[in-house]
């Protein structure tokens, strides 16, 4: 039974995906290679010497690819950069001091996963809630709950400091992760919805029936069929999260600072504009971990999705 | 659940919540007294931090620690801003530009110094030693009274950046005087007496397109002569614009001539607004950057240190990074001096400059115990060893002891002419409506400077503006 | 299941029981005006949140006696949503009925002021206008771009092909990126100096270029950096619409000739026109927050001024609190109206098909 209910669901089903061969590869690498670009240039930046990053005409590649790019596009790949985000001269002539960055990407993985993970089972079941017992005026509630997204951080922020100084959560990681929560809430609640929207009620109806409780409906039949889902919403949840920038720059102490807000370093380090390899470094090392998790997931990403119309 | 358990567990959580409340907060005990503060990341406040903990020993005896929260300058304000006005009460110390005193003041975040000079003749002396326009503009509100509250951290003023190699060379050298018949800038001194025309004369000048020639090479890229503050975020261009309209004689909304002072007639005389044209004339020998309006204090101080411009006018607090063969290709070839000025119908060179730098305050909700330690702090770091091994760090001071002692100008290149300027340094508004002064003000600037509208409406719109916003708040009469 | 519940019957307003939302609801609003309007903020904040919990409490003794298990699954979420999000947008919505800055502790209720300076006076409301003018330019050039190039990035990539996975994460790589860093190299790469753009265009024509100096070239700076960090959001909601059609309706398209534009409409488009639809409504919500690339790249010279940046100098700069809450207030309107007319649209599309 389990089988035609995942065959139901697009799980070994043929779907609508066409065979194409090297040609479209070609085609799409180009396209993906374009577009790539400005973050490849990111990337190389990081491993340029300092003094290079502003040359005209910019140097653009570390290897010649055996003479095929003129000398004056090469420059020579140096790892000082990533050495620097982590320990590095503060004041003039002075000695080489540890800048906390090993901290913030702790503070940043911490914070982005717990969070995530944290929105990801409230508002699953939350989600589970709306499709399955609906309420009177449910889609009015579910709106309200998507203008939590509509608003500026900027405007809620007074009383979220002040309620965090109140209750003495200022600068905790428990005050940033149940705001990052919330924050995404909204997606993951709709997100989730529309899968559980999606799943046949035959089955579940069954097993009701057959005297299975709602909570063992839930585990037992319905989550496992939107394991994709689940993939899908903690990717865009984390991309969402990761970069966060104003609550974490308000609300964070020293010791629970993330990287977005710790980055502005060498946006203006020490006296001086842009830090442009510096902040290169930092941004590639950021976007490592995202990175990688997109990577592994993208296979339920694309898998799962399957979602059908918004319903108001 | 009945009610009563309810209520019973609303007060439970409400006194583990206060508890929570109570115990957070830092009690100064007699052994132990931190001080927390709020300063932005850059190497000044890092030194101070490092001689802190270097060489600090409080004369009390008592343990002090110096919690300092470095914040990157971007979000500076944003950051502090949101801190006090929640409500948090998090910092005892706290690094703010001069401009933002009114606004904070008024709301009850700094702490009035007065009592604290008077009861201590040791602090009053260090006050007295500062020199008055540091001490007016980063201590005083409403401006230029002796309502004092703050002390200087990093005190700055603008001077002239200049590139030897191509300034000192004979070609060129040459060239100018036959093309000007006048001697183009190269020592310090020189730089010293140099006024707007010579300065635009050099921006005339150097403008060079790719494949011409600059002191004898040829050039890979396009190359200009002069570069100065013109972008629309922050102070970026009202630092320079203040300080034409003052030259010419014009004059920006003064708060010390309130309620009686106005800002029609003033911001847009007919002196402010020569005054303003001549900075605009200035901008078409400037990189092509200035034209999208981003040309802030960071662009052309990095368009100078990648050796694209002559000259530049800017902070001293930039100049490290141009010392830094890393960081700069002109390392080697720096010579600095006075900004320009404007010479007058005598000969004279007439000089009004805007100030930078921050002072460092002090917060209300500050204990007496953490105030006694504060104020033993605040005289460390302004005596006169601290702040020459603060000036030979990098620093500046603006202790007469220190800046007028002779090795002061071996520390640094553009120490040569700190001392000199710090003369005719004046400060924009301290009041509460600093910032929505500045940005429509800068907004105003930003159409001038971009070519959309001419110096005249620019001022007028400007005027009537500051007149209806400081007649509602009962500054203006 | 929902069916056994209520034997509860709704108890009236005035009725003291535990479930008695409604009386709950009534006390926390009439408590909390009081409170706000007449206690010193950190104790009227204690009191507005015990009301709130006491709501809390009589919705849960509420759901719980009556059997309402979707609202006990609901219940975490929006207990979650209440205190980090919804009581911070009630409190400010009360502030924007006062006069009120954050850095003078007086406060006046001013009643409907704030918003009526906004919309009518002279210079208020001209930034207001102009703002929000900019900000509905932004909103369709984005998103359209966002839209167009998402889609068609899915489309390429809706085949089965040889290092297809490799290839996606690259152009997944974007959104990824922290705003501050991108934002920041986009100023770069349009730098007339150093930028690579200036650079090109230099070489071919010859003459300075330099994009940003006017309106036209600073919006579509901003709009081409917008679209590029957020197009592979549109893209992979599509794509995965795209994967999902089955393959049998394909087929049996073939076997009927029917011709390919028909076929994208009848069998294509059902499926993926939720994805889409859920993908403009936060491309469009995020749109009308574009606050960090505009500070980045013009500070909002150019005439690009949007409406969140406005307001985050209105409330954070300048301090104008209530007058801030009173712009974000306007804003949530008006994406409240927009969005709701995206839904609408779309049932009635749905229901006419």
């Amino acid at each position: 039974m389990a089988e035609s209910i995942l065959g139901k669901f697009g799980f070994g089903r043929a779907s609508g995906v066409d065979k194409a061969g090297w040609g479209r590869t070609l085609a799409v690498a180009v396209v993906a290679f374009i577009y790539f670009l400005p973050v490849l240039f990111i990337i190389f930046t990081a491993f340029k010497p300092q003094g290079d990053a502003l040359l005209v005409p910019p140097t653009l590649s570390p290897t010649s690819l055996f003479g095929l790019i003129p000398d004056h596009f090469v420059f020579k790949p140096t790892l000082e950069n990533f050495g620097s985000v982590f320990s590095r001269s503060m004041t003039p002539d002075g000695a080489p001091e540890a800048t906390g960055f090993d901290r913030y990407f702790f503070n940043s993985i911490f914070i982005a996963s717990a969070s995530v993970l944290l929105a990801l089972v409230i508002g699953t079941l939350a989600a589970f809630g709306f499709s399955r017992y609906p309420l009177k005026g449910n889609d009015t509630y579910l709106f309200i709950i998507l203008t939590t997204r509509m608003l500026p951080a900027i405007v809620v922020i007074i009383p979220v400091i002040l309620m965090f100084r109140v209750v003495g959560l200022s600068g905790s990681y428990l005050g940033i992760i149940m705001l990052y929560t919330a924050f995404n809430l909204a997606f993951t609640i709709w997100m989730m919805k529309s899968f559980f929207d999606e799943l046949s009620p035959d089955v579940e109806d069954a097993a009701r029936i057959d005297g299975s409780s709602g909570m063992r409906v839930f585990f037992k039949i319905c989550l496992p069929q939107v394991i994709a889902g689940l993939a899908a919403t903690f990717v865009f949840g984390l991309i969402l999260t990761w970069n966060e920038f104003l609550f974490a720059l308000l609300l964070s102490g020293p010791d629970t600072r993330t990287v977005p807000v710790a980055m502005n370093q060498a946006v203006s380090s020490g006296g001086r504009g842009t830090d442009w390899t510096l902040l290169a470094a930092i941004e590639t090392l950021f976007l490592v971990p995202v990175f990688l998790v997109t990577f592994f997931l993208q296979n339920h990403l694309l898998r799962g999705v399957t979602f059908g119309t918004v319903k108001r | 659940m009945t009610a009563m358990t309810k209520v019973k567990g609303l007060a439970t959580a409400a006194s583990f919540a206060a508890t929570l409340l109570v115990g957070g907060v830092t009690y100064a005990s007699a052994e132990e007294v931190t001080l927390t503060m709020a300063v932005p990341d850059w190497p000044p406040t890092r030194i101070m931090k490092k001689f802190f903990d270097e060489q600090y020993k409080p004369k009390s005896g008592n343990t002090v620690k110096l919690d300092v929260d470095f914040i990157p300058w971007p979000d500076f304000y944003t950051r502090v801003n949101a801190s006090l006005t929640s409500g948090e009460k998090k910092y005892n110390f706290i690094v703010s530009d001069s401009q933002w005193l009114g606004a904070f003041v008024e709301g009850g975040y700094f702490r009035k110094i007065n009592d604290l000079i008077d009861a201590d003749p040791e602090l009053k002396a260090t006050m007295e030693s500062m020199h008055p326009a540091v001490l007016n503009a980063y201590s005083t509100y409403p401006n230029s009274t002796p309502n004092y509250y703050g002390f200087p951290q990093f005190p700055d003023v603008l001077v002239t950046y200049g590139r030897k190699d191509v300034l000192c060379n004979d070609d060129e050298q040459a060239a100018f005087k036959a093309k000007y018949n006048e001697k183009l800038p190269c020592t310090g001194e020189e730089i010293d007496a140099m006024d707007w025309n010579t300065f635009e004369h050099v921006g005339e000048f150097f403008q060079r397109k790719k494949g011409d020639k600059l002191a004898g090479q040829v050039l890979d890229d396009d190359f200009y002569g002069i570069a100065y503050q013109a972008g629309k975020g922050y102070d970026f261009s009202t630092s320079s614009v203040h300080t034409f309209v003052w030259e010419h004689g014009g004059g920006i909304w003064d708060e010390t001539k309130a309620p009686t002072g106005h800002a029609e007639g003033v911001v847009n005389s007919p002196k402010s607004i020569e005054g303003m044209e001549h900075f605009l004339k200035l901008l078409k020998y400037m990189p092509p950057v200035v034209k999208t309006g981003t040309m802030d204090i960071f662009v052309s101080d990095q368009l100078f240190r990648e050796g694209k411009v002559a000259m530049n006018i800017d902070w001293i607090g930039l100049g490290e990074a141009s010392l830094d063969p890393k960081t700069s290709k002109v390392a080697d070839k720096l010579v600095f001096g006075l900004a320009p000025g404007l010479r007058g119908p005598d000969g004279k060179v007439n000089r009004t400059s805007q100030i930078g730098g921050q002072p460092f305050v002090l917060t209300t909700w500050t204990t007496p115990e953490q105030i006694k330690e504060a104020v033993g702090f605040v005289k460390w770091w302004l005596s006169p060893d601290i702040q020459n091994q603060f000036a030979a760090a990098g620093g500046q001071s603006a202790i007469k002891s220190v800046y007028s002692d002779p090795k002061y100008v071996t520390y640094r290149p553009w120490d040569r002419a700190w001392a000199n300027s710090l003369d005719w340094q004046k400060d924009m508004w301290h009041v509460p409506q600093f910032f929505e002064l500045l940005t429509q003000q800068q907004d105003q600037y930003d159409l001038a400077i971009t070519g959309k509208q001419d110096a005249k409406t620019t001022l007028d719109n400007i005027a009537k503006f500051q007149e209806d916003l400081l007649k509602n708040a009962g500054l203006i009469q | 299941m929902t069916a056994v519940s209520s034997t509860l019957l709704t108890p009236r307003l005035t009725a003291v029981v535990a479930h008695n939302w409604k009386l709950a609801i009534a006390v926390a609003v009439v408590v909390s005006a009081i409170s706000m309007a007449g206690l010193p903020a950190a104790v009227s904040f204690w009191v507005v949140g015990a009301a709130a919990a006491l709501v809390a409490a009589a919705f849960t003794v509420n759901a719980y006696r009556r059997h309402y298990f979707g609202a006990l699954l609901v219940a975490p979420a929006i207990a979650v949503l209440f205190v980090m999000n919804i009581f911070p947008l009630l409190w400010s919505l009360g502030l924007s009925f006062f006069a009120y800055q954050a850095n003078q502790q007086t406060i006046r209720f001013v009643g409907l002021g704030n918003y009526v300076r906004i919309l009518t006076n002279d210079l208020a409301a001209h930034a207001t206008w102009g703002a929000l003018i900019n900000t509905a330019m932004f909103v369709v050039f984005t998103v359209s771009a966002q839209m167009i190039v998402g889609f068609l990035l899915a489309i390429l990539f809706a085949k089965q092909f040889p290092l297809r996975k490799y290839l996606l994460i690259l152009v997944l790589t974007p959104m990824m990126l922290s705003v501050v860093a991108s934002g920041v190299f986009f100023t770069y790469y349009y730098d007339p100096t150093f930028g690579i753009l200036s650079y090109v265009i230099n070489s071919i024509s010859g003459n300075q270029f330099i994009l940003m100096s006017n309106k036209v070239g600073a919006v579509a700076g901003i709009v081409f950096a917008d679209a590029w960090m957020w197009s592979p959001f549109v893209m992979l909601l599509v794509l995965a619409g795209l994967v999902s059609v089955p393959k049998y309706l394909y087929e049996a398209a073939a076997i009927d000739r029917i011709s390919s534009w028909r076929q994208f409409w009848m069998i294509t488009f059902p499926y993926i026109r939720g994805l889409l639809m859920l993908a403009l409504l936060f491309r469009t919500i995020e749109a009308f927050k574009l606050a960090d690339l505009v500070i980045l790249l013009t500070k909002g010279g150019n005439d690009t001024l949007t409406i969140s940046y406005h307001l985050i100098r209105i409330a954070n700069e300048q301090n104008k609190t209530s007058e801030g809450a009173a712009i974000s207030y306007l804003m949530l309107f008006m994406v409240i109206v927009l969005t709701n007319l995206y839904l609408y649209l779309a049932n009635r599309r749905t229901k006419g098909a």
